[in-house]
């Protein structure tokens, strides 16, 4: 009953673009924005860099749209650009990471010697996810946050679905320790 | 044990999945850089629906890809595929926003062999051959892009530096 908006699919939207109609992209980018960049957030665990992140593989999947060969899974390709990019600042923001885990781990001892310092959930929970390897890290993500199939995260990643699912039983293994470790400071 | 452990995993993936606050602008500024893609990359020919009528049968013979034809901070390449069969061959990649509009190949006696000069900025760039605007491909004779993240194949050429 009522008035139902019927919005575009992703192949319409990628037809209009394609036909020259820019404005049409603004309705993917404003689709996907939320969930990629959730995804680009965890990933590499810095705003500034994963909305940085983001934005380029809006942009390289714009600049790129004739190499989309299925426009219907528009997202899954776009998924692919934005996973690729974010290996890239990933490894860029390696050292940064290592520094700011040693940083934490500080924290941690000043924390041992007051409980009321002690970070809350929020904070245990991102710094067990900065700790993990980068492919556990993006295994772990893909599979249980963003609830893609193995066979989805083979072809975005290029790694085979044995290989996933064991990081990401290695991704629950190590998130298990970090945080009760947290726990026990 | 095992069911505090899981329930530990549990809770932190309910977490991850809340709504993550991304910058309200970011939209804005996606839309103004690809207001300043030139016009005829954002006019990319709809290929798609062509593939599956595709019969491409010619066969690719390169044995030089590409030529370093002169030398200064940019480097003049020719670019050559053998493709007997094919009605028009492109050049695309990262130096031309993929459009095949931009590096169109000419082929000269008939012979099907198809070349384009172009000149590239030192750097690393993807790029592949498109055959009749519908089949992509890698270049024989060039190292394979292996981060490639389009789906499509593609080469790699570095110039100005090692490998070029």
């Amino acid at each position: 009953m009522g008035i139902h908006k019927v919005e575009p699919s992703d192949a319409e939207l990628v037809r209009r673009v394609r036909a020259g109609d820019t404005g049409a992209y603004g309705a993917l980018v404003s689709r996907y924005r939320n969930r990629l960049g959730r995804y680009a957030v965890h990933m590499i665990g810095d705003r500034e860099d994963a909305e940085e992140a983001l934005q380029d593989s809006f942009v390289r999947a714009y600049r790129s749209l004739a190499r989309c060969d299925d426009p219907s899974r528009f997202g899954a390709w776009l998924y692919g650009i934005l996973v690729n990019r974010c290996r890239t600042t990933g490894a860029r923001a390696a050292r940064r990471r290592r520094m700011f885990v040693r940083d934490a781990q500080a924290l941690d001892g000043a924390a041992h010697a007051d409980r009321a310092d002690r970070l809350d959930w929020t904070d245990a929970v991102d710094r067990a996810l900065a700790r993990l390897a980068p492919d556990y890290r993006e295994a772990f993500l893909l599979k249980h946050v963003e609830d893609l199939e193995y066979e989805e995260i083979a072809e975005l990643t290029g790694a085979g679905v044995s290989a996933l699912k064991m990081r990401v039983k290695r991704a629950r293994e190590q998130l298990q320790k970090y945080l009760r470790e947290a726990e026990h400071v | 044990m095992f069911e505090r452990e899981d329930e530990t995993v549990e809770r932190v993936i309910q977490h991850l999945r809340r709504p993550v606050a991304i910058d309200p602008g970011l939209d804005a500024r996606v839309m103004r850089e690809v207001a300043q893609v030139p016009r005829e990359g954002r006019r990319g020919r709809p290929l798609w629906p062509l593939l599956a009528a595709a019969a491409v049968v010619a066969t690719v013979l390169v044995a030089r890809p590409w030529n370093r034809t002169a030398a200064s901070n940019a480097d003049t390449l020719q670019f050559v595929l053998v493709a007997p069969q094919a009605a028009s061959v492109a050049l695309v990649g990262d130096f031309n926003d993929w459009d095949p509009a931009r590096s169109p190949m000419q082929t000269a006696h008939g012979a099907g062999i198809w070349a384009t000069v172009i000149r590239l900025a030192p750097g690393r760039y993807r790029y592949a051959f498109l055959v009749n605007g519908v089949e992509w491909r890698a270049d024989p004779n060039a190292p394979a892009a292996r981060d490639d993240e389009f789906g499509t194949p593609s080469s790699v050429i570095t110039v100005g530096g090692r490998g070029s």
